[in-house]
């Protein structure tokens, strides 16, 4: 048994020399080869790196032509795609997607914000049109500013922290085509009742029924976070305004803990550097949670991205025959 | 029908026209390489291929070897991508061992992670007569709460039911067929018109990046190892393509190349690592790899960056200040199938 095992790992050895010798010879035969073919300059080869080469310093666009132009002279050796990739890329430029929540996180497309992989700022879902992927991910964003300190140990993260302002980017500031909210609502409106709300004439969209704010279960109504003195802010329970990029800073006085939390990185989304002090994008509350409907759904529902195939060879009844539907 | 494929796939695979072509170039080559005496460092994608396959294990590899094994796939994937294609081998920072963990109590089962994962790491995308050809490393459970079909009718069906001849049947009650019920199904395939659906909550499952991997256990020429950040990654120019890593796995992590892999050049996304995102080839296994091409860059990993509810959390599990940290610190944690004794650095929690 033992010398049987002798004789394989001789063979093993053996065939493994070969391999090793001629591994050495194949490796350094073609660079030989290629010398000769430079020298000579009549290889399709050399001819289609040559244009590409050449095509790279102008467009992108251009360059992919260039390239298949190249494999078409080379007997079309293997690029047919090309010409296809073009059109989907010239469409998708214009593309309005969403970050976290729908209508209210937008963000438009931009094609080769990063030149050297030919990024665009972010990939969005061809069906949802919801943001999957960040070419840029400080893309419209700015310092967090003087958010105040704790005197804590969660400080040392401020100095590279970045979000993306929202003043820019709320539902009813697009519709009116950047007119910010005292546009319609100048000067400071009358003093009103503490919580005694009235049917809205508008934005009925943001609000279905302001007499049941989704919020606060009752003991809370419009004007304990937006300005009455000036609409294009909110305001704190001190009477001090907040503005809409820091709703944080008003949401947390409330909502203590899951400040605390948030400012520590455990609650809420980052994206940017993984590392503690790394540059990062503190997504804020109102970027994840709709504050008029929040006591309904933590998240307004969303469409989901479109399942995974079923297994080759399995259809849809087979699955369901299966039972796999389990019961509801 | 199956098999007209295959046929296909193999004629496909023969007039391929790089395979075709380098070998009749390198042929061709070889006889001018015969007369020629002078040598220059030049290499051409199409001479690579040959030095590819006798490569050794990227951890075998000196400095020097390493260049050059990037610099051919760089060249090859440049070629075949039609543009600049770069393909990294950062080694891995010191002094760091990434965790991961999510917050089931907040997903919301939208399946972005997924689909971000797949735009970032180059996985097959599939083609319309083989949809399920596309790879996916992130799978998305949806659960429904208190989900039980538990019925007193069919308590005492017992099974094998009694005939003629006799009760022969061992089972005292149940069946063995159909269940009294059943609880807590996994659904692969939701899809609903808006998510979260009412009553569920999902959990979605990847590579748990084990501190004792049973698939790098189970490699018989290892092929995939665990790096010094704690990531499992795979050499694949040196996987045969056995699939015992992927019946190993209890985290069905693992996802396997049956076919050439399709993706499309304006989907290929260019910015590559060695043992991470770089387009694989038919025959050899891949996974999640927490995006070793981003994260040893210092970004966060794509699914991470996807997530619209901030149910993610990555991090250095080795720095007592990273949010993964203050998550096991604070949290309730726990592992997938702990009781296999993987000791995954992928943790889910709950507020």
């Amino acid at each position: 048994m033992i010398s049987a095992r002798k004789h394989m790992r001789a063979a093993v050895f053996v065939s493994l020399f070969f391999v090793a010798i001629s591994g050495l010879v194949l490796q350094n035969m073609p660079n030989e080869a290629v010398a000769q073919e430079d020298a000579a300059q009549e290889e399709s080869g050399a001819v289609v790196q040559e244009n590409s080469a050449d095509a790279s310093q102008e467009e992108p666009g251009a360059e992919q032509e260039a390239i298949s132009d190249a494999g078409q002279e080379e007997s079309g050796a293997e690029e047919q795609e090309a010409p296809a990739d073009a059109a989907p890329t010239t469409s998708d430029a214009e593309v309005e997607c969403y970050e976290s929540r729908k209508d209210a996180t937008r963000l438009t497309k931009k094609d080769n914000v990063n030149p050297k992989y030919g990024y665009p700022n972010v990939k969005c879902s061809p069906t949802t049109k919801a943001v999957l992927w960040y070419g840029d991910p400080y893309d419209d964003t700015e310092p967090i500013g003087d958010t105040p300190s704790f005197g804590d140990y969660t400080d040392g993260d401020f100095a590279q922290a970045v979000i993306r302002p929202r003043t820019k980017h709320l539902k009813t500031i697009i519709q009116n085509g950047g007119m910010q909210c005292s546009g319609c609502h100048p000067g400071a409106d009358p003093a009103t009742q503490k919580n005694d709300p009235r049917e809205l004439m508008m934005h009925q969209d943001i609000v279905s029924d302001a007499l049941v704010l989704e919020h606060g279960r009752g003991a809370i109504w419009c004007f304990d976070c937006h300005n009455a003195a000036n609409r294009d802010t909110l305001v704190n329970h001190r009477g001090d305004e907040v503005s809409f990029n820091e709703s944080y800073k008003l949401c947390g006085s409330c909502h203590g803990s899951t400040y605390s939390e948030w400012r520590m990185g455990l609650h809420g989304k980052r994206t940017g550097e993984w590392r503690v002090g790394g540059k990062k994008r503190w997504w804020t509350c109102t970027e994840c949670h709709n504050p008029h409907t929040v006591e309904e759904h933590r998240f307004d529902p969303v469409k989901p991205e479109p399942p995974p195939a079923l297994p080759r060879g399995m259809s849809e009844d087979d699955y369901k025959g299966a039972g796999n539907h389990g019961g509801h | 029908m199956s098999e007209d494929k295959r046929k296909n796939d193999i004629a496909e695979g023969q007039d391929d026209g790089t395979t075709k072509e380098s070998r009749r170039d390198f042929l061709k080559k070889l006889g001018v390489a015969a007369a020629a005496t002078t040598v220059a460092p030049v290499a051409t994608a199409k001479a690579a291929s040959i030095s590819e396959h006798l490569q050794t294990h990227f951890e075998m590899m000196s400095d020097s070897q390493k260049e050059k094994a990037i610099a051919r796939l760089e060249e090859r994937y440049t070629e075949q991508f039609g543009k600049q294609v770069t393909v990294a081998g950062t080694p891995a920072p010191e002094g760091v061992l990434f965790g991961y963990a999510l917050n089931i109590s907040k997903c919301i089962g939208c399946r972005r992670c997924v689909e971000a994962c797949v735009r970032e790491n180059n996985q097959s995308r599939g083609d319309h007569e083989y949809p399920n050809s596309a790879i996916q490393w992130i799978r998305v459970l949806e659960m429904v709460r208190g989900n039980d079909t538990f019925q007193v009718e069919n308590l005492h069906k017992g099974s094998p039911s009694s005939s003629a001849i006799g009760d022969y049947g061992v089972q005292a009650g149940g069946h063995a067929d159909k269940a009294v019920g059943i609880s807590g199904h996994a659904e692969h395939y939701y899809e609903p018109e808006l998510v979260p659906e009412e009553n569920a909550f999902y959990f979605p499952v990847q590579c748990h990046q084990c501190e004792d991997p049973p698939c790098v256990r189970a490699c018989p020429v290892r092929a995939t190892y665990r790096d010094p950040n704690g990531i499992v990654v795979i050499d694949y120019n040196w996987c045969i393509g056995c699939r015992m890593c992927q019946l190993a796995c209890p985290y069905w992590a693992r996802r396997f190349n049956w076919g050439e892999p399709v993706l499309p050049n304006e989907d290929m996304n260019p910015k590559t690592h060695y043992l991470g995102n770089r387009p694989r080839m038919r025959g050899v296994m891949e996974k999640c790899t927490f995006c070793l091409q981003r994260v040893r860059d210092g970004r966060y990993p794509a699914c991470l960056e996807a997530c619209p509810v901030g149910a993610r959390k990555f991090g250095n599990l080795l720095d007592p200040e990273s949010e993964i940290r203050k998550v096991l610190a604070t949290k309730k944690v726990f592992r997938f199938k702990e009781d296999f004794a993987t000791e995954p650095k992928f943790f889910y929690y709950m507020d």
